[in-house]
């Protein structure tokens, strides 16, 4: 065969694979960016399933109560729920990692039963809770802590009423406080006498509506060293009005349990315990809102307060989007959702492969 | 023999073209699709949304006997989301506007503006029923 034949045969070959590959690459790039009835549709499509995921229970659908049940297909509504949006409590701590009865993504993905589709959900009060230790003075048998405590929403203050308390092992009080600019200075007692460390909890309320509140929590060193990260010793995990307190280390030694509300404070009862965790009993109370529990204890070192709320928020769960390359459409809805009265902000992002 | 060379080259050449363009092709295809991260709240359903939800309690209808302005914009500001702006006006049953304060949270300097409209039956013993006018709006 003569070279130029081949040549011919070559530069072709080349043209052809030159002209559908440029194609290829060009409808790859440009897809994401067509303003099509395509676009529309998965957007659409989307929104229904973040729907769907909010207003339908999941089968069975008391899957949140037990955690020992994987749900066969997804769903965060309350049973029998009186208003569109109102999500289970135990549905929703069951999404947060915190939990030992957590599911897992891959779980919540497979029992979606929406193939190709990744998702997230963050669920967070409507506000934040802002806790800052200012300044500590030494009085005759007592400690002072000063703290600066501010409500406020993408940093614009938030006018509350808030119930604050001072926990520190069989140390309990509580104090009413208001903060009309969004921000409050607050000053904390305690007796030298009592072994630390030390917990400042707030429960806040909008001074405008009683069904928005929001939580936050703060440990502090007293007569102790620096209090460790949350979860060190404990994890907690409250579902169907119980909390299990499961040891992270061996050696625990649980002193005291508290659960605290907006209007009440309580002593919680051992309901059973094993050399792996200790099971409480939470109170079911009229009064809606979020309710902090707080353990305090010792291992064989040190002693330790832990704390979580019921339900356990802010929870997010799901894919990662920020470092995702493969995917092509993110989409984000946001809803007012809410569990046992009180309103929480929502957002779900649906997306889908390129 | 310089011929055959030449055809030589010319098949060297293409092989090595044919080379560097799967090159480029294999390194482009590995590049990231650029992702689309679009937030989709559909403005109309935020206003009813946020509406629905202050009054599944009563609590809208009581704001607008007892003329509680400031707790609705105040209530208006904490529900819907950042980076939205609002501007609500009540109207009675013959729509007369009702509200005597600005129910708002600044101006609106967006062209994407959308409007709801919800009406309000307050629980008390006396029924009064209350037109509301939403118009929402993405802060620019």
């Amino acid at each position: 065969m003569p070279a130029v034949s081949i040549d011919t045969f070559f530069a072709c070959s080349l043209m052809v694979m030159l002209v559908l590959s440029a194609m290829a690459v060009t409808t790859t790039f440009l897809r994401p960016h067509m303003n099509t009835t395509d676009g529309d549709s998965s957007q659409r499509l989307y929104r229904e399933l973040s729907k769907y995921l909010l207003l339908s229970e999941g089968m069975p659908s008391n899957w949140g109560q037990n955690g020992q049940t994987i749900p066969e297909t997804f769903g965060l509504a309350r049973s029998n729920a009186e208003c569109p949006y109102e999500l289970d409590g135990d549905k929703v701590s069951r999404l947060n990692d915190e939990n030992f009865y957590a599911i897992s993504y891959a779980e919540a993905f497979t029992s979606l039963e929406a193939p190709d589709t990744f998702f997230k959900i963050e669920i967070k009060p409507l506000f934040d809770v802002k806790i800052r230790l200012d300044t500590t003075f030494d009085s005759n048998n007592d400690t002072i802590y000063q703290f600066e405590i501010s409500t406020e929403r993408n940093g614009v203050p938030i006018s509350t009423q808030m119930r604050i308390f001072t926990i520190a092992e069989a140390y309990l009080k509580a104090t009413s406080a208001s903060a009309t600019n969004g921000e409050t200075m607050q000053n904390v007692t305690i007796p030298d006498t009592v072994d630390g460390p030390a917990l400042l909890a707030v429960i806040a309320r909008s001074a405008y509506n009683d069904r928005i509140m929001s939580f936050n929590a703060c440990a502090f060193a007293h007569s102790s060293a620096e209090p460790n990260l949350k979860g060190t010793f404990l994890k907690l995990s409250p579902l169907n009005h119980s909390l299990t307190a499961s040891f992270s280390t061996s050696g625990i030694d649980l002193t005291n349990a508290y659960a605290l509300t907006l209007n009440h404070e309580f002593q919680l009862e051992q309901m059973s315990n094993t050399s792996e965790s200790t099971t409480y009993e939470i109170p079911k109370i009229l009064d809606s809102g979020p309710t902090i529990l707080v353990l305090t204890g010792t291992n064989s070192t040190r002693s330790f307060i832990e704390w979580t709320a019921y339900p356990q928020i802010p929870v997010e769960m799901g894919a990662d989007f920020v470092d995702s390359h493969a995917l092509s459409d993110v989409f984000s809805f946001t809803y007012l959702i809410t569990i046992d009265s009180i309103i929480y902000d929502c957002t779900v992002w649906l997306g889908g492969p390129a | 023999m310089r011929n055959e060379n030449a055809g030589q080259i010319r098949i060297i050449e293409a092989v090595f073209a044919v080379f560097v363009i799967f090159s480029a092709f294999a390194v482009t295809a590995n590049l990231p699709a650029a992702q689309n991260t679009s937030r989709s709240d559909n403005l109309s359903s935020v206003g009813l949304q946020v509406l629905m939800k202050l009054d599944s309690d009563g609590s809208l209808g009581r704001n607008l006997d007892q003329g509680h302005w400031t707790v609705l914009r105040e209530c208006l500001t904490l529900a819907i989301p950042a980076g939205i702006s609002f501007n609500m006006t009540v109207y009675d049953e013959q729509m007369h506007e009702v509200n005597t304060a600005v129910i708002s949270n600044g101006g609106f300097g967006s062209q994407e503006v959308s409007f709801t409209e919800y009406v309000c039956a307050s629980r008390d013993l006396t029924l009064n029923c209350y037109a509301i006018h939403l118009y929402l709006a993405v802060t620019q």
